[in-house]
This record gives structure tokens, sequence and C-alpha cells, in this order.
């Protein structure tokens, strides 16, 4: 009997095989029940992992398999369940399970259905193996592997090559994070001869390390989850990203595997507690994601593109919180960000689906009475990101705000100002999707507005159970569970009675984004269109996205595509490689062509070279016999 | 008399080599191939005399019995046979006459050169040697090339009999 | 001149005449024939310098020749009687399939 730990990995591998082996042979129903199942029954294991974690209260660990043995030192395949994968286990499975069942709803006239749930399995498997794994190596083959199924299923749609780019894109972007993310491991394995990183953690409990450099390998590792979790300045990926399927955009670009990096980080938490610079990289790499994301889906007019933008500036709150060491909290912020903005991502997907693919929020309006429950769960998420209590977000989020002002360990009022301004500007982009696509009066096409529909039960009830978590999943008070793993960020006594304040504010804050949305969008586009001619530059570099990617178009994508088009391909592989063939062959060719002509076909002539070579050897011989 | 009679051993080799020279010469210029064959045959048998006259007899023998009996006989039955009154009848030689004829003419050149100028070994007296020796000498040292000249003519004939064979299946 | 140094002077014009016969005849029999003439130059040139060493040897080595020569006449008639059932001539200008 295998283990129940190596069950929840292997039990959507499993659904994988079979869905991709056998499920257009077999008929959708079966992959429906497979593709669904397996994944609930990894859930309910997880679930019942998470109760004997409870009652033993030390980690489970079990050795699946020796990878490697290489000399004296061994590179296992280790399982490590402890509070902190037991809870991104818990998400990943959880969310990933009511997921599956949406997308039954979501993609049902879809023609490949069984390859998608077979890389929506195939990436619940590297998921898990990257949240349950001992080592770096584990992480680091889950990390490749979500990689993996999040370029196939940006791709799914592969007849467009505009998706077949975005997944390329996705996948290049991520590897120039892993370069980073390999560097690092090497970095501490050379340091300490194991990747464990429960071992690497105990390695940094006592103090400082002298023999490497901890902000070095945080920075690393680091740069390897700015890739995985789309920040500056690889956050390039996710908008396009959103190519895909709108439960891939769900449950990998939002609720998953995005957050693997703050995994990442929170899981080396030992680490970043020595490496104060790497920590102050996070911080402000993490605000500064935060802020120009919120910026950009201010103006953006694709709903899933607005989403998409809320992600990365969620992502970056999360890192802030990581970055003044309330690593705790940017687990809790991963915990509600999966209910809600899986629930908002959700919610975009049956708008879709009720406008029959159109995702044009300029083309949306006046929906909340057609589809009512997705208006209403809708509603909900928004609310929750937005930061209105009693909602999940408000409780991460506020908790987010307060270290960013308070901790001891890189927490400042300007920080505080950042990531305040930032909420408000998540607020009221929030509440303006709600307004466009939901309360003003309908601007859809006569020809859309006709097929308005509410989704299937598959679609909304997963949406009603994300609602009802967005709403309360912020009881838990996830940052307490983990204290024993992942210590709280410390806070001056003296800054304590600034806590109600700030809490205050910062529902203040979302309030306000409320009424500045319905002041603007409440009755339309006219204000806005009116405000965004106004101040036609700065909507310009926004919409725009800041021209980042032109600007890496211009400065690394052109001359990278110049020197591999001059350089490699012109002057190396046609000039110097053909060229030195052809001459070579062509060479061969006209000494071949000189010398054939010799071959006259003369016996006559044959006899006359014997006669001249006759003569030639006795010549030599007498000169030099 | 016996002095006159060596001086007549010396003369008639000179004479038959002078005559092999010639009929050598003849096989160049005559129009066709019987008469060529003629002049080859003419011109062993010449060769066959020096041999005896040099006192090699059985090499001689072996010349005449073998070179002139056997091979040239073949030959002979063959010019029969394809009795081909083609172009080489009419026109005997190739556009390589003159350069032939230059570079025959050189290579004799040279080789009597060296011949003139070399330094050559001390013309014994001829000790002459019997078939005994020679026997022995062939089947003590040379057996192995023996054997191989027994290996070739086996290949011959086999060859012989495949060229047949596979025009025949060639139709 | 001494005898043995005219009977090379006789071998190696006999050879250079066999060669220059298979280079400038046109009918393959003759050339054939020429080759024959060759071999005997060669033959009358090691009788002559066994003679002048006095030893076996060179006379071994004609014997062999003459096995070679038998050799050879017994495939090439063959393959010259198949060349002119092919072609119906023994021109050898006719025969340059496998010019290059």
């Amino acid at each position: 009997m295998l283990h129940p730990l190596t069950l929840i990995v292997v039990l959507p591998l499993l659904g994988f095989v079979l869905n991709g082996g056998f499920g257009n042979r077999l008929g959708n129903r079966f992959v429906t029940v497979v593709g669904c199942g397996l994944p609930i029954v990894s859930f309910l294991l997880t679930i019942k992992c998470f109760l004997d974690l409870q009652a033993g209260g030390a980690p489970l660990i079990e050795a699946a398999y020796t990878w490697a043995s290489i000399g004296g030192r061994t590179f296992d395949i280790s399982l490590y369940f402890d509070r902190l994968s037991a809870v991104m286990a818990l998400i990943v499975t959880g969310v990933g399970s009511v997921i599956h069942v949406y997308s039954t709803g979501y993609m049902h006239d879809d023609k490949s259905y069984p390859r998608f749930f077979a890389y929506l399995n195939l990436f619940l498997f590297f998921m898990l193996t990257l949240v349950l794994g001992r080592s770096l190596l584990v992480l680091f083959v889950g990390w490749e592997g979500v990689g993996l199924a999040s370029y196939l299923l940006i791709g799914f749609w592969f007849e467009d090559p505009v998706n077949a780019r975005a997944g390329k894109k996705a996948f290049v972007t991520n590897r120039i994070g892993d370069a980073g993310f390999l560097l690092g491991m090497f970095l501490l394995y050379w340091a300490f001869g194991t990747l464990d990183m429960d071992k690497i953690n105990a390695a940094f409990a006592h103090g400082p390390v002298t023999i490497v450099s901890a902000s070095l390998a945080g920075i690393l590792l680091f740069i390897g989850a700015t890739g995985k979790s789309a920040q500056i300045p690889l956050h390039v990926w996710l908008p396009d990203a959103m190519a895909g399927p709108t439960p891939v955009s769900a449950l990998i670009h939002a609720a998953t595997m995005v957050t693997a990096g703050v995994y990442l980080v929170a899981r080396m938490s030992g680490l970043y507690l020595q490496a104060p610079e790497a920590s102050a990289v996070i911080t402000v790499i993490g605000a500064a994601t935060a802020l120009f994301a919120a910026t950009i889906a201010l103006v953006q007019t694709d709903i899933k593109k607005v989403l998409a933008y809320s992600t990365v500036s969620q992502l970056g709150f999360m890192f802030v919180a990581l970055g003044v060491g309330a690593y705790g909290v940017g687990i809790f912020h991963v915990y509600t960000h999966a209910f809600f903005k899986a629930c908002l991502f959700l919610g975009a997907g049956s708008v879709i689906h009720a406008l029959s693919g159109e995702q044009d929020i300029r083309k949306m309006g006046g929906l909340a009475r057609r589809i009512p429950i997705t208006f209403w769960t809708f509603a909900i998420a928004t609310a929750a990101i937005a930061g209105i209590p009693p909602l999940a977000g408000f409780w991460s989020k506020d908790e987010i705000l307060w270290n960013a002002f308070a901790s001891s360990s890189g927490g400042s009022t300007a920080l505080w100002a950042v990531m305040a301004a930032t909420a408000l500007m998540t607020a009221f982009y929030m509440f303006r999707l709600l307004w466009l696509v939901f309360l003003t009066p309908s601007r859809m096409e006569p020809e859309a507005e006709h097929h308005v529909h509410e989704s299937p039960l598959s679609m909304t009830g997963v949406l009603m159970i994300l609602a009802v978590l967005s709403a309360l999943g912020g009881f838990v008070s996830l940052p307490h569970f983990l204290e024993p793993l992942l210590p709280m960020a410390k806070t001056p006594e003296a800054l304590h009675h600034y806590e109600m304040p700030l809490l205050i504010l910062s529902v203040a804050i979302a309030a306000a984004g409320l009424i500045g949305a319905w002041l603007i969008f409440g009755k339309g586009l006219e204000r806005a269109n009116g405000l965004a001619a106004r101040f036609a530059s700065v909507h310009r570099l926004l919409f725009n996205k800041y021209f980042v990617d032109e600007i890496y178009e211009r400065f690394l994508g052109a001359p990278l595509t110049w020197i591999s088009d001059t350089v490699f391909l012109r002057f190396g592989d046609r000039f110097l490689l053909d060229g030195t063939l052809n001459g070579m062959a062509r060479l061969a060719q006209r000494t071949a062509g000189a010398l054939s002509r010799v071959q006259a076909g003369s016996l006559h002539r044959y006899a006359f070279f014997v006669l001249v070579g006759s003569i030639a050897c006795v010549v030599w011989s007498f000169r030099h016999g | 008399m016996e002095a006159l009679l060596q001086n007549l051993d010396t003369l008639l080799v000179y004479v038959f080599g002078v005559a092999a020279l010639v009929a050598g010469a003849l096989m160049i210029v005559l129009r066709h191939p019987m008469q060529v064959a003629m002049a080859l045959i003419s011109a062993m048998v010449f060769l066959g005399g020096v041999y005896g006259l040099l006192g090699v007899h059985f090499i001689a023998a072996f010349q005449v019995l073998i070179y002139v009996g056997a091979v040239m006989v073949f030959m002979v039955y063959a010019i029969m046979l394809l009795d081909v009154r083609d172009k080489s009848y009419t026109q005997r030689f190739s556009r390589f006459l003159v350069l032939g004829i230059a570079g025959a003419v050189i290579f004799v050149g040279v080789l009597v050169y060296g011949f003139a100028h070399g330094q050559h070994a001390s013309a014994r007296a001829s000790v002459s040697f019997g078939l005994q020796q020679f026997a022995s000498a062939f089947l003590n040292e040379y057996w192995l090339h023996f054997e191989l000249t027994s290996v070739l003519l086996v290949a011959a004939v086999v060859a012989a009999m495949a060229v047949i064979r596979g025009s025949k299946r060639h139709g | 001149m001494d005898k043995l140094q005219f009977l090379v002077f006789v071998s190696v014009a006999l050879f250079a005449l066999g060669l220059l016969g298979v280079i400038v005849r046109r009918n393959l029999l003759v050339m054939l024939m020429c080759m024959e003439l060759m071999l005997n130059g060669v033959n009358l040139s090691l009788v002559s310098f066994a003679q002048q060493t006095g030893t076996a040897s060179g006379a071994v080595l004609v014997f062999l020749i003459f096995v070679v020569a038998a050799a050879e006449i017994a495939v090439a008639i063959p393959i010259v009687l198949l060349l002119v059932r092919r072609k119906r001539t023994l021109e050898t200008d006719a025969y340059s399939d496998l010019k290059g």
C-alpha cells in the first residue's frame, strides 16, 4: 500500500495517463469521472494527512524513491508534509478540484475535452510535487513541470498563433528566472551538501552562516520566484497567459502556480531571515510590482487582463509581506487570494461563457439581472479582494499593510503608503469592473445579448462554493497556525497603538475605492472617457502597460534577433558552416570532375599513362637509387 | 673447333636476339591479327633459341611448349573465331602513335643510359645451373609461390567459367 | 657490348615494343598479344640476370610468369569474346562505356 502522501501526488499523474492515453477512446463521461474524481480523492487524502499531522504534530516525511546516488551523496525524492505544505496542498487540491468540476461545464463543447483534463491533471501532479517536495531538487522538478503544464494550457487552443506565442512567451520568460533558481540551488548545495529545505533552514537557525552569503543565495532563488510569480521585471508573461482557457487562468495563473514563488520564499524563510539584503530586494520588487500592475489594471478593457494585472499586483502584496518578514501573512494572502481570485476568474469565465466569447468590458453591462448567481458571487469576490470587512481579503490585506508599516525588518511609513495606494487602486479597479460588467446599462451587441444565459450548475455551484470561502476564509487565523514554522515579524511595542487606526483607515480605503468607482463608472463609460481624454498621455501609457513589452522587444528582442540572424544564422550557420561544407563538396566535385576527364574510356590513353609512369619510376630510381 | 663453336653460340645469341627484335617490331606494323600472331610466335621461338643457347634448356622447352603450344594456339583460335573486319583493321594506329613512339624511345633511352652509366656487376663467366638446382630452388625456397600459382590457375579457370556463364544468363 | 648486356638491351627493347603496341594498336587481340610480348621481354631479362648471377631464382620467376601468362590469356580471351558479342567490334575505342 502506498503511503497516502505519495498517493496524493501520484493520483493526478494517473489521471493524466488515463485521460491522455485513453480519453479520446473512452469518451467524455470517462474523462469527467477520472479527471475530476482523482483530484477529489487527492483532496480527501490531503485532509486525512492534515488530520494525521494535527494529531501527531511532527511533519510527515515519506522517502518515495532514491533518484540518484553519486559517491556518498544521494538525491532522494522525499515528500515532506508540515503545516506550510499542508496549507498549500489543501489549496492546490481543494481549489484544483472545484476548478476541475467547473471545467466540465466550461469546456463541455470543446473538441479536445480529454486533452484538457489530461493537462489539468498533469498540472496538479507537478504542483503537488512542488508543494510536497522535501528538497529543492524535487521542488524544482515540480517547478519546471508546472511551467510545462502552464505552457501546454496557455497554448491549449494552439490553432491560433497568438495563443501559441503567449505559451512560448511564458515558457521562455520563466527560463530566465529558472536560471537564477538553479544557480541558487547549486550555491546552497555547494555550501551545505544537501538540498533538503528543512536541513538548510536548520543550518540557518542559529544565526548567520559564514560559509555562504545568504543574501546571494536568497536573491538567486528570488530571481526564480520573480519568473514564476510574475514580478518585475519578468511579469510580462502573465497577462499574455490569459490566452488560455479561463479555468486555466483561474487555477494556474491566479490560485496556485503563480504563488509558487511565494511558497518558495516562505519555505526558505530560515535562509531569508538571515538575508536582510535579499529581503529588502523582495520588498522593493514586490511593492513596485504591486503598484505598477495596479495602475495598469485601472485602464485595461479586457476582463481577463484586468484580473491578470490584479493578480500580478496581489502577488506583489504577498512578496511585500515576505520581504518584511511576515511569512505567515504572505501565505495567508496566498490562501485568501486563491479563493477570491479563482472565484473572480471563474466568474469572468461564466460571463464570457454567457456572452459567447466576448471579453471586452466596454461591450458588457447590465448583466446583473441576466446572470444573477454569477453576479452575486463575483460581487462577493470583488468585495473580498477590495478589502471590505469581514470578507477574506480584508484580513490578509490588512495584515500585510500592518506589517508593511510596523515590521522591524523593513517596514516603514513610506512602504505602507505605497501599499495603501495600491489597495485603493485595487478597490477602484475591481469595482470599476463590477459596474461595467454587471451594473451599468447594457452596451452588448444585440446578437450576443440575445444569447445571454446563466451557466450550468457545475459552474455556478463552484462559484458559490468559492464565494462562500472568499467570504469566510479570512476567519481562519493562518499566520498563527503557521507560527511554529514561520515566525511572525517583530513589531515594535511603540507602534501597537497605531494598529486600530490603520485598520479603520484600510476599511476607509476600500470604501473610497468603491465610491470612486461608483462616481466615475456608475452611469457608464462617458465620464471615464472624458477623464481618459483629459489625461490622454497618462492613459496611453497605462493602457499600453508602460510599453514594457515594446521596450523589451526594442532593447532585448531586437538585438538578440539581430545577433541570431546576422551572427549565428547568416555568418555562422549559412556562411561559415554551410559555406565550409558546400565549399568542400564543391571542391571535391570539381576535383572529381577534373580527374574524371582522365577516365576518358580510352585504353590507349591508359596505356600511355603506364608508359609515362614507368619512365618516371625509372628516372626516379636512377636519381635516388 | 671448340673456340669456333663457342663463338658460333655467341653469334647465334646475337642473331636470335636481333631476330626477336625484328619480329617484335613487325608486330607493331602488321595489319592482320593473324600476321601479328605469327610474328609473336616467331619472336617467342627466337627467344626460346636464346634460352637454349644460354644453357637453360628447360626454360627454352617451356617457352615453346607453354607459350607457343598452349597460349598462342588459344590466341590463334580466338583470332580465327573473331575474324571481324572493322575499323581497327583499316585504321591500325590510335591517336597516340607519335606520342607512344616518342615515349617508347625515351623509355629505352633512359634504361640504356642507366645501364651504360650505372655500376654493373662484373660480367662473370656464366656459371650455368642445371635442372637440379632449379628444381631444388623451386621446391625448397619457392614452394609457397608455386602453390599460390596453382590457386591463381584455379581462380582463372573459375573466372573464365563465370564470365561465360554470366554472359549466358544475360542473354 | 658483351652478350649479357646485349640480351638485357633486347629485353628492354622488347618490353618497350610491347608497350608501344598496346598504346598504338587499335585491335583488342593485337593489344593482348603485345602484352605477351612485354612479358617475354621481362622473361628474357630475368633469364639473363639469372645467368649472370648463377642463381636459379630468376628461372623460378620465369616459370611463375608462364603460369601468370597462361592464366591471363585464359581469362582475357573469354572477355574479348563477350565484348565482341556485345558490340561486334574489336576496336577499343568502342568500349568506352565507363568514361568518366
